[in-house]
């Protein structure tokens, strides 16, 4: 516990001097939805599933940028030697990095949050509230899979653009069962009738987060 | 009998099917230096990165206190990069990797490697902003913070001055005084000679004694 403390300590003092991840963050959510906005309203769609549809796919890329970062920060500076040869248990590593992850992210969703409101005509009221453990659940489930994911692109050539190739088909159930429970939310109907879409995001949270424990010790190794 | 700290037995690497390392053996006791000469290219950075189990070898074997899984506590590692995060300070540093190591109070252990290493008025300063030289410094103590039982250090006098490679020559020789086997790389034998207890030449892979000392 000692060295995971230390770890994610490390990590979010190092981001609260630089601001790099969530600066960059927050700007490319602004943009993703600067942009759906934009095709949406020529396509005359918007409200709730637009929103909702939007704010995941910020979400989405966002997110893969902060997982790469909490990583390849370490990996640039060589770092990453260091935490390997060191006597901390690679689930340790995993399990900080994809903490400081989920942090970044999830400052960057309360940001798009607010700007899928004001882009969307939407209301600050409960919907959003009710809406924020699906969005948790999606931060969790997402960070699990890029974290993992960035430990084995930074071994290719192409780390950066592997990662989206990878990540996203396995996310899109993830995403749609996001996708339509946020939606649900917002509108205002009954929890009941998102259950089976919150389910399939639990399942695939389970599914993401243990993949990663199991697979993170040897996607790490440099052999 | 004394375990030994490193035994090497018919290490070879390969990077695809460009050889690197061939056929190596080298054994080394606690207490004990080695010094590893070879230019550019010969392959000191691989071998070092397979002492220290960031690389497997290819073929033959390492064990490390007699035992093939390398119990990592017990290693210290000081590479071309120093491993010290430049958006933190010093003392932070310091802080970080002994908090790393398991150590109880972090931030006594960090105040007196400070110490030790001379950089007290630098405490405070981020390293990317003090020089190269005692960012050195300072990644040898973090090397040294967990007071290894095996100290793998990649070209340790780069960038010191005369007074930091004094520093350094001292740390290393009370390192082998209370029984941490070292192994030393560099360029040229000079500055290693008066260290180590057995000297090798590594030249296009292969690893010879130096009857030179």
């Amino acid at each position: 516990m000692t060295q995971f403390r230390a770890i994610l300590g490390k990590d979010l003092r190092l981001e609260i001097r630089s601001g790099e991840s969530t600066i960059a963050l927050i700007a490319l959510s602004l943009l993703i939805l600067v942009v759906i906005v934009f095709a949406l309203s020529q396509a005359g769609a918007r409200g709730t599933e637009a929103g909702a549809g939007a704010l995941w796919i910020a979400m989405l890329f966002s997110g893969m940028l902060g997982a790469v970062r909490a990583l390849s920060s370490e990996r640039d500076n060589g770092t990453i030697y260091a935490l390997l040869v060191s006597p901390v248990d690679r689930t340790t590593i995993y399990f900080a990095k994809l903490t400081a992850a989920v942090v970044f992210m999830a400052i960057a969703e309360v940001a798009a949050v607010v700007l899928m409101v004001l882009f969307f005509n939407l209301n600050f009221d409960f919907g959003l509230l009710r809406m924020l453990p699906i969005l948790a659940l999606g931060v969790i489930g997402f960070g699990a899979l890029a974290t993992v994911l960035s430990a084995v692109s930074g071994h290719t050539r192409m780390g950066d653009l592997i990662l989206p190739v990878l990540a996203v088909p396995l996310y899109v159930p993830a995403l749609i069962a996001g996708v339509k429970a946020s939606a649900a939310m917002l509108s205002g109907a009954p929890f009941t009738s998102a259950a089976i879409w919150i389910k399939i995001l639990i399942a695939f949270d389970l599914l993401f987060v243990g993949a990663g424990y199991l697979l993170f010790e040897f996607v790490i190794a440099e052999n | 009998m004394t375990t030994l700290a490193l035994q090497a037995h018919a290490v070879s690497h390969s990077f695809g099917s460009v050889p690197v390392l061939r056929g190596l053996n080298c054994d080394l006791a606690p207490g004990c230096a080695a010094a590893i000469i070879g230019s550019n290219g010969s392959g000191k950075s691989t071998l070092v990165r397979i002492f220290a189990g960031l690389l497997k070898p290819t073929a033959g074997s390492m064990v490390l206190f007699g035992d093939s899984r390398i119990d990592r506590r017990r290693l210290g590692l000081l590479t071309h990069q120093t491993f010290l995060y430049r958006n933190l300070t010093a003392r932070e540093n310091l802080e970080f990797y002994a908090a790393l190591y398991g150590m109880r109070n972090p931030p006594q252990i960090a105040a007196e490697w400070i110490e030790r290493i001379g950089l007290e008025a630098l405490a405070a300063y981020r390293v990317r902003t003090i020089s190269r030289g005692n960012e050195q410094r300072l990644a040898i103590a973090r090397a040294l913070i967990a007071n290894p039982d095996l100290l793998i250090m990649d070209e340790p006098f780069t960038a010191l001055d005369v007074a930091g490679a004094e520093l350094v020559k001292g740390l290393i020789a009370e390192s082998m005084e209370r029984g941490c086997a070292v192994v030393l790389t560099a360029h040229s034998g000079a500055t290693l000679t008066a260290i180590a207890c057995e000297r090798y030449e590594l030249s296009r892979g292969r690893l010879a004694a130096d009857k030179g000392t």
